[in-house]
């Protein structure tokens, strides 16, 4: 926070300050790490205020392994992001360095804060400081047009999200008194009425806005190209995540059993919406960030599907897979980025023949790339893998749904790498402006992770995302632990065969049928249903704001309805 | 009459809700944003109301009431009206920000209208 004071000083110092305390967060949670991830939950009570005969009326911080996992990947994630960013913009002036180093870690201590709390209200507080620090970093450059526009548009929908999750909050709490993830888990036993099912619909909504499921999606994509590399980074690969971590634990951990049935369907529909309709946009667009920005869309929606399972093996997925995006989505948006910081070119019609010139940035993109489609040895392919096999065999129109997205996701990312990288390219490029240090570092650490969460399935399965998976699933354990001085949490086991058949096969399967597509898209002019689809796009955020407001009424009705 | 306070919230919840999804006017869309926030305050105030309730203070009790009497009587809910004073301060901040932005517009396109700024789409 203090860093715009210390850019007054040097801009040396306000980097080495925001450095540091992040690194030192990353630190305190690293300390945690081995007792939470053995199964143990961590319980604060802030001021102490302990819950008196079953009732808590002060925040509680709750660190149970699944919110661990995220706040650990936000912080270690967030680190290399910052040390691309401020390494980048240490050209720009003091005022500007200051200011963006305070909004960047503003954002990472919300999303920390918003995995690690056990308060619903807290939970909400830590929405609306992301949310604020988002405005501020997608209008950064607020000389830009763009920016402009995206920043109003974020700011619309994003506040509208904010009162629904508020009003949601306010509903649950003056139903029940509690606001204590596990006392409203508690109080909802068999007591779960409609009030409680309006709420829950209206959080959802809210947190569904965040993570950029389809219809709630309509900032999502303008933000992303309108901010600088970095911070669409940072927005895509940890920030979506927040609204996805608050659906789950609502879902899976306070409504739990008697109204999972509906909220688990609908989740999955939704899920299953955005996966494919995401693939499909982000191969239809021309603007590189944009169609990574369209396939976050759709990989939130894997997400959902994933989670929606409600199987050991389906959560793990689920949750490897919300790791492994948060790794090669940053590192996708940082090879964007340092495009064009280095070219200046954002569109794919005006780009081509980069290889050659930026072979770092190639590989970094072409591993990112790889990752998301699945390729063995990198770590998309056991998550995916994970999730295709509970899918399977639990729901199979799930599973084609998810299978199509992939193939879809697979052409999208090869169409983009090709025509950013590996086109013949006809007219000079114009100088390049050389990367920095710290740049370099970020990548190189972004691609390791990729690789280094690939080769070591087994040791992250065991040791991450099996816990994580048993704190979603033990919910009435889950909820003790938060109303007491912790608990401890049952760890499933997961059975997982690396080189299993089907496995291999539907991976080489959608990278084949992927590649088919993207070299049959880029030679036929645009599709039809596609025009229609993107026509829906309209730009104007009145109309996205009413997508918005039908999707939160239909979720809603749905689970009134049932 | 509580339940005025609850059509009332739910009028004004609808007028915002509407101002938002037709108007073009960024201004207008901020008010209409500005309504829906009034709403949840009214919504909140009257949720934390029970009939004959003392406000939620210990201090100072009432001439023949005592704290603990005041504890354990009737008391309007505190913690939806703190709340209430919560979405307030995030209120103004989030609305200064908007005005910011809207500030920036104005300058930059010399207009107010949410259509002109449509160059990203699709």
């Amino acid at each position: 926070m203090l860093a715009p004071l210390a850019a007054r000083l040097s801009k040396h110092l306000a980097f080495v300050s925001c450095i540091a305390t992040t690194g030192g967060g990353l630190a305190i949670l690293v300390i945690l790490a081995p007792t939470v991830f053995s199964g143990r939950e961590l319980t604060h009570f802030l001021g102490h205020w302990a819950p008196f005969s079953g009732q808590e009326l002060g925040d509680t911080f709750g660190a149970d392994p699944f919110g661990l996992a995220f706040a650990l990947a936000v912080a270690a994630i967030g680190l290399l992001l910052l040390i691309f960013s401020l390494s980048s913009l240490l050209d720009l002036g003091r005022r500007e360095l200051g200011a963006y180093a305070c909004l960047s870690q503003l954002l990472i201590a919300a999303l920390i804060g918003s995995g690690l709390t056990a308060d619903l209200v807290n939970l909400f507080v830590w929405f609306e400081v992301a949310a604020l620090a988002s405005y501020g970093l997608t209008g950064f450059f607020l000389e830009r047009p763009l920016a402009l526009e995206a920043a109003f548009k974020i700011l619309v929908l994003t506040n509208l999200a904010s009162f629904a999750v508020f009003i949601g909050a306010a509903i649950i709490y003056s139903d029940h008194g509690a606001l204590n993830f596990g006392q409203i888990e508690q109080a909802l036993h068999g007591h779960t009425r409609d009030a409680d099912l309006v709420a829950l619909g209206i959080l959802l909504a809210g947190f569904a806005t965040k993570a950029g499921v389809i219809p709630f999606h309509g900032w999502l994509a303008d933000a992303h190209t309108a901010a600088p590399g970095p911070v669409s980074a940072l927005f895509s690969g940890l920030m979506v995540n927040l609204g996805v971590v608050a659906i789950v634990r609502l879902s899976l951990q306070i409504f739990d059993s008697h109204t999972a049935d509906p909220v688990l369907g609908l989740l999955t529909v939704l899920g299953a919406i955005s996966a494919v309709v995401g693939a499909v946009l982000a191969l239809a667009q021309d603007d590189l960030k944009r169609v990574l920005a369209y396939d976050t869309i759709s990989q939130m929606g894997v997400l959902l599907v994933g989670f929606a399972t409600h199987e050991a093996a389906g959560i793990s997925g689920a949750t490897y897979h919300l790791l492994n995006h948060a790794i090669f989505k940053s590192l996708l948006f940082l090879c964007a980025g340092a495009i064009v910081h280095a070219t200046g070119l954002d569109k794919l019609s005006e780009m081509g023949g980069l290889a050659r010139r930026m072979p770092l940035i190639a590989a970094g993109f072409v591993v990112g790339a790889a990752s998301i489609a699945g390729v063995p040895p990198l770590n998309g392919y056991v998550s995916l893998g994970l999730i295709h096999e509970t899918l399977f065999s639990h729901d199979r129109a799930a599973y084609v749904a998810i299978v199509v997205a992939q193939i879809v996701t697979v052409a999208a990312l090869a169409r983009a790498t090709y025509l950013a990288f590996f086109r013949r390219r006809t007219q000079r490029l114009p100088d390049l402006t050389p990367l920095h240090p710290g740049m370099i570092t970020a990548l190189v650490g972004l691609g390791a992770g990729c690789v280094g969460f690939g080769i070591f399935p087994y040791e992250v399965l065991r040791h991450i995302v099996e816990p994580a998976a048993g704190g979603l699933l033990a919910s009435n354990a889950y909820a003790a632990g938060v109303l007491s001085a912790g608990a401890h949490l049952p760890i499933p086991a997961v059975n997982y065969a690396y080189f299993s058949a089907r496995d291999f096969l539907t991976a080489l399967g959608t990278l084949a049928a992927g590649l088919a597509l993207a070299a049959w898209y880029v030679r036929v002019p645009e599709p039809r249903p596609i025009t229609w689809l993107r026509a829906l796009h309209t730009g104007s955020v009145n109309d996205y704001a009413s997508y918005l407001t039908a999707g939160g009424i239909v979720t809603v009705a749905v689970l009134v309805i049932r | 009459m509580i339940v005025a306070n609850y059509l009332t919230a739910a009028a004004l919840f609808c007028f915002g809700l509407y101002t938002v999804l037709t108007r073009r006017n960024l201004i207008k869309m901020v008010m209409g944003l500005s309504l829906i926030e009034s709403s949840s305050y009214l919504l909140l105030i009257s949720m934390a109301y029970r009939r004959g309730s003392t406000p939620p203070v210990l201090l100072n009790p009432p001439h023949g009431q005592t704290v603990t009497g005041l504890a354990k009587g009737n008391v309007a809910d505190p913690v939806l009206q703190n709340f209430c004073l919560t979405a307030i301060v995030i209120g103004v901040a989030v609305t200064a920000v908007f005005l910011s932005v809207a500030v920036r517009v104005s300058q930059h396109y010399r207009s107010l209208d949410s259509d002109r700024m449509r160059e990203m789409k699709g």
